[in-house]
């Protein structure tokens, strides 16, 4: 949803930028002609006094901006993720040290078959395994990385530690 | 006024100001009545200073940059820019504060020139103190606020041009005529300049050293200024059309800044030289103008900001808002009964009243500005209540 955003000029003063909160607040944000940045909060937006007001020097506010428009974390790749998997989910599962499926490939473990969970990639030393195939071999210490349904997966971690044992 | 004298005013000045701020008044009232108390007139007690043609020269000097600064704000861009609150607003504030002026003017010295600048005197709001406000008090956030500066523009406009005639005109029709032609003239000179010269100017500064910058900028505004007073404009007029040539160019952020502190000494100094020739003696004689004036203040930027918040567009609270933060009168009240104490045209004993006058105005109506302004929303809801926010946007 693209945000009114209301540019007004304040002669000798700066410029004000303002618009409003789908909460039903609004934001007013005041650039002095000195750098220095003033956020006022309204909570209702006819109040006429701010509910907050924050002030911020102009390596403050440029610090700050960088935070709020997502320059050190990435939500909006997170949740495009998020989308193209749907109900999907992917987990890095390490393998038990007890697991019984050491040795074995992983077409003979039948995790897709049997659980609906499917092997991707493994990650081991020294080289990790992209693009895992039928007669890739488990081994001690790999943490497989894995797609499947959420509901499939408390099957499939008992499994992996089990085996085949309380089938 | 001996250096030590100057060491001791500005340390004065310093702690007055410091003192003001505290309080959330502006600093303008505080260095006026610095001078009122130490200058010579009533009250005598603590006389320490005497005006001399040191503190006029500096008096001079703190005129010449406060308005070189305002000039500098003022550009071309800026004012073809300004919107519909300008114009509309800025009539309607016109029409109600300068005419209730003049009533009073015309009450106070008959049809007379000293009317005339007693109503542009009453007319004018102190952008100073009103923008302080603005920020102090948290309104930059409001809508209102476009209006309050848009008339504050508007104000600041006309006066510019008031400068130009305070000073030389009044006494015979045909030289006031001639001189309202300078200073038009004048005017449009230093904004074909600033449109069509701000690149060679860019260039020449640009070109010149450090130390160099700061003297060529010196030359050029006490250059205008000397020019002005030559041709019986005055000097402020000169300092506000070289802030207007240079307003354009792309140095005038440096200029800001390299400035700003000379402005502010000087700008201290100056409001304090005008205390020092305040009498409070002449209460007598202005006493009841002074009272007038004050009422029609409150009653004219309340009521008249409050008509034109509500052609505007804006709530009655918010006009209402408005409308107080116009009331403080200070630097142009005090700039015009200077340069008319420099007008042969205006008998002494109405210069001594007007100067009385205006500093006594300033006083009064900056305290009582700000305390209102600061209560200004608490009284609005008590005077508009509930149901006009529904309009609001």
């Amino acid at each position: 949803m693209p945000i009114d955003l209301r540019e007004t000029r304040l002669p000798g003063i700066g410029v004000k930028y303002g618009f409003r909160l789908d909460s039903g607040g609004r934001i007013a944000l005041i650039l002095h002609n000195d750098g220095k940045r003033e956020l006022y909060w309204f909570k209702r937006a006819d109040n006429d006094e701010p509910s907050a007001v924050i002030t911020l020097d102009d390596d403050e506010a440029r610090e700050l901006g960088a935070v709020l428009g997502g320059a050190y974390e990435r939500p909006k790749i997170v949740e495009d993720l998020e989308m193209a998997l749907g109900e999907l989910q992917i987990e890095w599962v390490p393998v038990p040290d007890t697991s019984p499926w050491f040795g074995t490939t992983l077409a003979e473990a039948q995790f897709r078959a049997k659980n609906g969970i499917t092997v991707i990639a493994i990650l081991r030393e020294p080289e990790p395994v992209t693009g895992a195939q039928p007669h890739d071999v488990i081994q001690r210490g790999d943490t497989l990385v894995t797609v499947g349904k959420a509901g499939q997966y408390p099957a499939f971690y008992r499994r992996l530690e089990r085996g085949n044992s309380d089938e | 006024m001996t250096l030590a004298e100057l060491a001791l005013t500005v340390t004065l000045l310093g702690g007055l100001g410091l003192v003001a701020n505290r309080f959330g008044l502006s600093a303008i009232p505080a260095y006026l009545l610095a001078g009122l108390l130490l200058g010579p007139n009533d009250p005598k007690q603590l006389a320490l200073v005497e005006p001399s043609e040191v503190t006029e020269f500096v008096a001079d000097l703190g005129i010449v940059f406060l308005l070189f600064f305002l000039g500098l704000e003022f550009t071309l861009g800026r004012l073809t820019r300004s919107q519909r609150h300008a114009v509309l607003g800025g009539a309607i504030d016109f029409a109600v504060n300068a005419g209730l002026g003049l009533l009073i003017g015309v009450a106070a010295f008959g049809f007379d020139f000293a009317a005339l600048i007693l109503a542009a005197a009453i007319y004018v709001s102190s952008s100073a103190i009103a923008v302080k406000g603005l920020i102090d008090f948290r309104r930059l956030a409001d809508d209102e606020t476009d209006l309050v500066l848009a008339i504050l523009i508007a104000e600041d406009l006309i006066l510019a041009f008031v400068l130009g005639f305070a000073s030389g005109a009044g006494a015979e029709v045909d030289e006031t005529l001639t001189i309202v032609v300078k200073a038009v003239g004048f005017i449009a000179l230093a904004l074909a300049a600033s449109k069509w010269l701000s690149y060679v100017i860019d260039r020449v500064l640009d070109w010149l050293p450090h130390e160099f910058f700061l003297l060529a900028v010196v030359g050029f505004v006490v250059g205008m200024a000397a020019i002005a007073d030559e041709l019986a404009l005055s000097e402020a007029f000169g300092a506000l059309m070289a802030g207007v040539v240079l307003s354009e160019t792309s140095v005038r952020g440096e200029i800001e800044e390299r400035f700003f502190s000379f402005r502010d000494v000087f700008a201290a100094l100056f409001f304090f030289v005008f205390g020092l020739s305040i009498d409070v003696a002449a209460i007598d004689e202005v006493g009841w103008i002074l009272a007038g004036a004050v009422v029609v203040t409150l009653v004219g930027k309340i009521g008249g900001t409050l008509w034109a918040g509500r052609v505007g567009g804006f709530t009655p609270r918010q006009s209402f808002n408005a409308g107080v933060a116009l009331i403080a009168h200070g630097e142009f009240t005090v700039i015009l009964a200077q340069l008319v104490a420099e007008n042969p045209a205006i008998s002494e004993t109405r210069q001594t009243q007007l100067v009385a006058f205006a500093g006594l105005y300033v006083l009064i109506t900056s305290t009582i500005g700000v305390v209102l302004m600061k209560e200004s929303k608490v009284l609005s809801r008590r005077l508009f209540p509930a149901p006009t926010l529904a309009e609001g946007r």
